[in-house]
């Protein structure tokens, strides 16, 4: 195409797109609720992964003890829990100090301490465990060790909400990959119907080009970037509409739907992708109808 | 120039060329007549490429076009030129843009593209017609401007395929024309006609074809003298 064939690829594309503004519209629109649902899970999936992330960041492992023991007993406990690797530090938790948290972390909620009768929390020791221990496997192996030690009631470290959430992540990268592939084929298939009735439409004219010596690129390109346009326009309208719904959020739903690092809308570089890739699939569209239209 | 040796086409049994063999020297004009279904538009789509031959060889300008791939013909086409008795001309551009086209097509210079364009319609005499719509033009006018988009690349060879069947004995006269002042320029002209008449009075190098078969060729004496015989006596199917 040597130095002019850009502009031309792109001038014709855009004259492209006005002749059929009708179809090209349409093609915008069901893209834009396509990738609308590509961008909702993605939003999910991002402040899900963060939750477990921030979760299982958590470095703080809970050693209940069991009752009727012994200030020697419970020093031999400390020392063996300390003695252990990756164990930073430990720290005595008597049962009424963590009834006094509990109480504060359940303010305005008291009807629920309310029968309680004695003190049900036990002594514990809160032991802190250094960053390099900080995956499941290690965290697994140290936490079932300490709970066979004497005196050792429990041992937790909040693997359960963990495994939850992680079983959720699970869900929704799964049903987010099917989705995605899914509506990908959908804008594969709606590209190139959409490149198809522009080919059709302009058919005399392609057909003229390839006798007075139009390349393959030459004709394809316009009708390419065509396909690309419709895309990348439909996934930033998405995108616009996303963090429109996103921001109007009523304040009690996103304090429901925070994770520990709070709800966040989708970060740039996964904008950028989805729009890039977005391309991509109008690329592939355009390419299909184009193809079989030469040939 | 253009040299084929015991070309065939079928097209679905049925023979459309058959086992032709023809040159074409640098800078002739040659009359390739006979009537319809004589095989002359098949043999132009086939020197054109547009058309694959099923037997024999074609070499072009030195090239085998067996032997190109698909994305090689585009290149010989810049330096052929095309007529075609419908003109093809974009309807919803103007007779500019149609010539524009062609050089758009070759990656031309942004800068060449006015300048050659408006050389090449004034060599057919429609320069002062640029701005307007192939529609708002008569038959031989548009003829003339799909001649001037035929020879704005400056090709070596110029196919034409029935060029002045849609036009009247005038305009028809005037393409005639423009082709002998082409082909004086030394450009290789090859038209693919029923005017038997138009062909007798431009005096050059004939081709009759009929069935798929060469019947005469005027540069080739003793295949001559017997076709034409046969030729005379029916002027009217041609």
């Amino acid at each position: 195409m040597r130095g002019y064939g850009p502009i031309y690829t792109v001038m014709e594309a855009y004259h492209g797109l006005r002749a059929n503004s009708l179809v090209n519209l349409l093609a915008t629109g069901t893209i834009s609720m396509a990738m609308l649902i590509v961008g909702f899970f993605l939003v999910v999936f991002l402040n899900l992964q963060a939750a477990v992330g921030a979760m299982g960041e958590r470095l703080e492992v809970s050693v209940y003890l069991k009752d009727g023991l012994t200030a020697q007993e419970m020093d031999f406990i400390l020392t063996r829990i300390k003695s252990e690797p990756g164990v930073k530090k430990a720290v005595f938790l008597p049962k009424a100090e963590a009834l006094a948290m509990l109480k504060k972390e359940l303010k305005g909620q008291e009807a629920l301490m309310e029968g309680l009768g004695e003190n049900p929390l036990p002594d514990s020791y809160e032991v802190t465990v250094d960053a390099k221990y900080a995956d499941t496997v290690k965290m697994e192996v140290l936490t079932k060790k300490i709970s066979k030690f004497f005196g050792v009631e429990d041992v937790s470290y909040g693997r359960q909400g963990v495994a939850v959430l992680e079983r959720i992540l699970k869900l929704v990268t799964y049903g987010g990959i099917a989705l995605a592939v899914l509506l990908g084929v959908t804008v594969v298939f709606i590209i190139s119907n959409s490149v198809r009735l522009a080919l059709y439409s302009r058919g005399q004219e392609i057909e003229l080009m390839q006798w007075i010596g139009a390349t393959r690129w030459f004709i394809m390109g316009p009708f390419l970037v065509e396909g690309m346009l419709v895309v990348v326009l439909g996934t930033s309208l998405s995108v616009g509409i996303l963090a429109v719904l996103f921001h109007a959020l009523p304040q009690e739903v996103v304090l429901f739907l925070s994770g520990p690092g709070g709800l966040e809308f989708l970060p740039p570089p996964v904008i950028a992708y989805m729009i890039g890739g977005g391309g991509a699939l109008g690329l592939v569209g355009g390419l299909v109808s184009v193809n079989k239209f030469l040939e | 120039m253009i040299h084929l040796y015991r070309v065939s086409k079928i097209y679905e049994g049925i023979p459309a060329l058959r086992e032709i063999t023809v040159s074409v020297d640098k800078g002739e004009f040659v009359f390739v007549t006979g009537p319809s279904g004589a095989g002359k538009t098949t043999l132009l789509k086939i020197l054109f490429c547009a058309e694959h031959a099923d037997e024999g060889q074609i070499i072009i300008q030195g090239m085998n076009t067996f032997r190109l791939n698909s994305s090689s013909i585009p290149y010989l086409r810049r330096n052929m030129g095309f007529v075609f008795q419908d003109y093809k001309l974009l309807p919803h551009k103007t007779v500019f843009e149609n010539i524009a086209l062609a050089l758009k097509v070759i990656g031309a210079p942004h800068g060449d593209i006015e300048r050659r364009a408006l050389l090449s319609l004034k060599k057919v005499g429609m320069e002062k017609k640029e701005h307007l719509t192939p529609l708002k033009l008569s038959g031989g006018e548009q003829q003339r401007v799909a001649i001037a988009r035929a020879l704005v690349n400056e090709p070596q060879i110029l196919l034409a395929d029935e060029p002045t069947g849609n036009l009247d004995p005038q305009s028809g006269q005037e393409v005639f024309r423009l082709f002998k002042d082409i082909n004086m320029k030394g450009t290789t002209v090859i038209v693919a006609t029923h005017d038997w008449e138009t062909v007798q009075k431009m005096q050059r190098r004939i081709v009759a074809m009929e069935r798929g078969k060469i019947m005469s060729d005027t540069k080739d004496p003793v295949l001559d003298r017997a076709a034409m015989t046969k030729f005379k006596q029916e002027p009217s199917s041609r």
